[in-house]
């Protein structure tokens, strides 16, 4: 299985440790990560709401650099999957704006074609890989774990564009998090938006619904788990930016997943997250 | 003067209304009986007083554009879709308050930070500078370096659509 890969901005600049455990996690599963040459920012979740067709076209050219190396994307922001799967949805079914976006991309060589999809890194290890598959590679099982696991907005909405799950009760990541032998729970408002996108429009709303959620899961579970770097920062930022911070340790699910399949905590890139998760460890037998 | 919590009829802007229910996203604007329920679950609502989801659809509907645009109102979406998935009427409020973001940059206006990044894309590709010390640290990593956005090509399509003008004129 080969596929493009999107690494997106803020894994890109700051986030080595998702970006390491997810190539990590592919190549011991099989899968090859291609980079994309040329590629850029999608245009981001802002982008979209300020101009329709200077969003699409951003989003577009990034997606002509994956149809010209003839594979489907592969993304691990949750920003970048909403931006690029709606553009994706849009040009291939309306024509008269695909041929609009088509003319501005004409000016740097470029144009829509619509032969590839858009896939979220959890949604191809379900979907392509399988979880028996899966289940059947773990050979470190995280026994006794328990995992607060926060899906994000944009995996799953707007619904009628991400076709991709249960918009109010997904299941996808709790099954990805219980086959690395560690449970997934339940825990009020799941499914509530971190705010991150208004952090440099209301930073103090952005911290404090994010303290409620990491001081809920505090209550249920050993650590916190994301799919996606905005949701990441807000959750660790937020309590580092208090005194009495809650001290949950937040995971991007590539790392649960690698310790799972017996990768190490360091080549994980685990030590690079603000909050210590070295209490994971305690869960592995030796 | 202090602002009126009522909007008198004789002071709607009907006209208004009708051009702003031309942007791609307002369509059903005037489908909304203000359930509340947009406000209710919005989780900025939750924290912030002055962000009423019910409300910015009600001033829409009569054409209230300077109250609409003044202050951080429609730049405090956190673009959830929260209420777009659980409106009654699928009036899609997340689309309505992008519309008015539309409509603001046309008029000149933009938040600070939506003007910031917008000219790090433009100018960078990224929203954040990937420089050679990014990709130092990245080579300490293990990782690959950042790919390099073709800037010229971005710049090219934010010409061509008016997007740089609309971004430098603000």
């Amino acid at each position: 299985m080969r596929y493009a890969f999107f690494v997106g901005c803020t894994t890109l600049a700051r986030l080595w440790g998702y970006e390491t455990s997810t190539r990590k996690v592919a190549e011991r599963l099989g899968v090859e990560l291609i980079d994309m040459p040329g590629s850029s920012c999608c245009g981001t979740t802002y982008l979209e709401t300020l101009d329709h067709i200077t969003a699409l076209a951003i989003a577009a050219r990034n997606i002509c650099i994956a149809e010209d190396m003839g594979m489907d994307i592969i993304t691990v922001c949750n920003g970048c999957t909403e931006v690029l799967t709606k553009a994706n949805k849009e040009l291939k079914e309306d024509l008269e704006l695909r041929v609009k976006v088509n003319d501005v991309l004409a000016d740097v060589g470029k144009r829509f074609k619509g032969t590839v999809e858009i896939k979220h890194f959890v949604k191809m290890l379900k979907e392509d890989i399988g979880l028996d598959k899966i289940r059947k590679a773990v050979d470190h099982p995280l026994k006794g774990l328990k995992v607060g696991a926060h899906y994000g907005c944009h995996l799953l909405k707007p619904s009628d564009v991400m076709l991709y799950d249960d918009p109010e009760v997904p299941t996808t990541l709790d099954e990805l998090i219980n086959v690395t032998g560690a449970e997934s729970i339940a825990y009020p408002n799941k499914l509530e938006c971190c705010t991150g996108p208004i952090m440099g429009i209301r930073e103090d709303v952005t911290w404090s619904v994010g303290l409620e959620k990491v001081e809920t899961v505090k209550k249920y579970a050993d650590i916190m788990v994301t799919v996606c770097p905005f949701c990441f920062l807000t959750y660790e930022r937020c309590q580092l930016m208090t005194e009495t911070s809650p001290d949950v340790p937040v995971v991007h699910y590539p790392q649960l997943l690698g310790l799972a399949l017996g990768l190490d905590y360091e080549e994980l890139g685990i030590e690079n997250n603000k909050i210590d998760a070295s209490r994971i460890l305690d869960f592995m037998e030796d | 003067m202090t602002e009126a919590k009522e909007i008198r009829i004789s002071q709607a802007d009907l006209d208004f209304r009708r051009r702003f229910m031309e942007i791609p996203g307002a369509e059903r604007l005037m489908l909304c009986y203000q359930c509340g329920t947009c406000t209710a679950d919005c989780p900025v609502a939750m924290h912030v007083e002055e962000f009423r989801p019910r409300r910015i659809a009600r001033l829409a509907a009569y054409g209230q554009k300077d109250r609409l645009l003044k202050g951080d109102t429609v730049w405090l979406c956190a673009g959830c879709y929260t209420c777009y998935e659980r409106c009654p009427e699928q009036v899609r409020i997340s689309e309505i308050i992008s519309a008015l973001r539309k409509l603001a940059l046309k008029e000149g206006i933009i938040h600070p930070t939506y003007k910031a990044l917008m000219k790090s894309i433009a100018e960078m590709g990224y929203i954040y500078e990937i420089d050679d010390f990014q990709n130092e640290m990245r080579e300490d990593e293990d990782l690959p370096p950042a790919p390099e956005p073709d800037i010229e090509e971005i710049e090219v399509i934010m010409r061509k659509t008016g997007f740089l003008d609309l971004i430098g004129g603000c």
